[in-house]
């Protein structure tokens, strides 16, 4: 008995996957090699994150919990040092980091390589501070919020918090006017609401994977977090900052991908009803 | 040991520290702050020294499978050791803010980590081919919303069609956040009902014991 031929609705709703993974390579590196420069227009949550840096006054002191995973540094990496590069052409602002994440701590290094922090002028330990990764999630951030000089007395290096001027006269939530988080984790983005926000109304920035940012929206609907953006905008961050960068190049690769994908929705539901309407089972 | 110590003293523990954390939080925040503040700290170190035990752990399981030549298990459970003792030498002698173990870190662990996130995209790409088909009301409606979300997130189809970012910010604000809303206030009220079942010793999985109700009583 032999088997009968495949039709082209056949072939169209059941394309090989490494045909599917070929078509995505080459969606990815083509862009990458030779830019397109599609446009990239700034999202109301990207604007209200820029404005809400903008507007903090000369003397401000920042918290930025980097707390992402090596997993997530290439979407969330761009926006992040895009956003140091917005905070250290401000004036006067003091920007404390510490992570919830164990990485934390390496990948900030690896943000400052990026960023080529000498070029703004600031100085480690006067202007901004690793204070080091602190374990318990969410334990860490209420310790932290109550007192930093009782939860660690060393930064990421561990030098005693006491030898940098930075840290005087800082050590509670109530000190900070922003908190900035970048992570991987929905334990920290969401704990922070509970841990800072609940408790001292520290005005809060969240930078999340873009599969995580539904989870994260009822708190921006309610006033807990004044924005939530995705890694994937960083394009958008770092056109209003003036720092091209990663961010901008991958927008070109995440329009050229996403048409990609519709384009097989399309192909995929053409051949389901055109052998559907031609008499073959689908 | 006792029934005392497997339980009650457990038991008791949690209930006074749950209430001097209720307590802190809305009644006596200057009076308790000291206190909170060293058993958040106790936390803190005892999270800390999770990671050390559960790398011993590791060495345990992972040893075990190496000297018994566990079948299509043992060179990898002998790579994962040589990998845990060098990243843990480099850490301890050079480091774990020394270039060296930067090194090591991202030319091995960050890289492969980056790597198979990423690969993520693949499975999504044939995933949405697959599974975005209108073959009934439920997935035609899934298929919209989804060819919407994904056009929306093209930056350039943003740029060149506003409604896109229109029906997106629609979508975002009403029928996801309704429902992230139901699932977050079930959860929490979840939490809560876990939160008094423990204090009062009613849920003892904390303690490696079973219910009364997972036990059918």
């Amino acid at each position: 008995m032999t088997a009968k031929p495949k039709t082209i609705w056949d072939r169209l709703e059941d394309i090989p996957r490494e045909i599917l993974y070929g078509l995505l390579l080459v969606c990815i590196i083509v862009p990458m090699l030779f830019p397109i420069g599609f446009p990239v227009p700034i999202s109301v949550e990207v604007k209200r994150w820029y404005d809400t840096i903008e507007a903090l006054p000369a003397g401000s002191v920042v918290m930025v919990d980097f707390g992402y995973s090596g997993g997530g540094e290439p979407e969330l990496a761009p926006f992040a040092v895009a956003t140091y590069a917005q905070l250290f052409r401000k004036a006067d602002i003091k920007v404390v980091t510490m992570s919830t994440s164990n990485e934390g701590p390496l990948l900030w290094e690896k943000a400052m390589t990026e960023l080529n922090i000498a070029r703004f002028g600031k100085e480690y330990g006067k202007d901004y501070i690793h204070i080091g990764y602190i374990a318990g999630v969410e334990t860490a951030m209420a310790a932290v919020g109550k007192s930093i000089s009782a939860t660690t007395t060393t930064d990421y290096k561990g030098t005693p918090l006491s030898k940098y001027s930075i840290m005087q006269g800082v050590d509670s939530a109530e000190d900070f006017a922003l908190l900035i988080v970048y992570t991987t984790g929905g334990d920290q983005s969401e704990g922070w609401v509970r841990q800072w926000y609940t408790s001292y109304k520290t005005p809060y920035l969240s930078c999340v994977l873009a599969m995580m940012v539904p989870t994260m929206l009822p708190y921006q609907k309610a006033g807990q977090i004044v924005s939530v953006v995705s890694g994937a905008q960083a394009g958008q961050i770092e056109i209003l900052v003036k720092a091209p960068g990663r961010g901008v190049k991958s927008a070109d690769v995440i329009t050229v991908t996403h048409l990609l994908c519709i384009a097989l929705v399309v192909v995929g539901n053409i051949a389901y009803f055109g052998k559907k309407f031609s008499g073959g089972k689908s | 040991m006792s029934i005392i110590m497997k339980k009650s003293v457990p038991i008791a523990l949690v209930f006074i520290t749950a209430v001097i954390f209720l307590l802190e939080y809305f009644v006596l925040p200057t009076e308790l702050k000291s206190t909170v503040t060293m058993l958040q700290n106790w936390g803190i170190i005892l999270t800390a020294f999770t990671l050390g035990f559960g790398a011993v752990n590791m060495i345990m399981f992972h040893g075990k499978q190496v000297s018994r030549r566990a079948k299509g298990q043992w060179p990898y459970s002998l790579w994962l050791l040589i990998i845990l003792v060098l990243f843990t030498l480099v850490g301890v002698i050079m480091g774990a803010t020394s270039t060296q173990y930067s090194w090591l870190y991202s030319s091995s662990y960050f890289a492969l980590s980056a790597t198979v996130y990423s690969s993520l995209g693949f499975y999504m790409t044939s995933g949405i081919y697959r599974a975005l088909r209108a073959k009934n009301a439920e997935s035609a409606l899934l298929l919209i919303v989804g060819v919407i979300v994904l056009a929306r997130n093209a930056p350039a189809l943003a740029a060149q069609f506003p409604i896109l970012v229109n029906m997106d910010s629609w979508l975002s604000s009403v029928p996801t956040t309704s429902a992230q809303r139901g699932i977050m206030i079930g959860a929490a009220l979840g939490a809560i009902a876990l939160g008094l079942r423990t204090m009062i010793g009613r849920e003892t999985g904390f303690l490696g014991q079973t219910t009364e109700g997972e036990k059918g009583g």
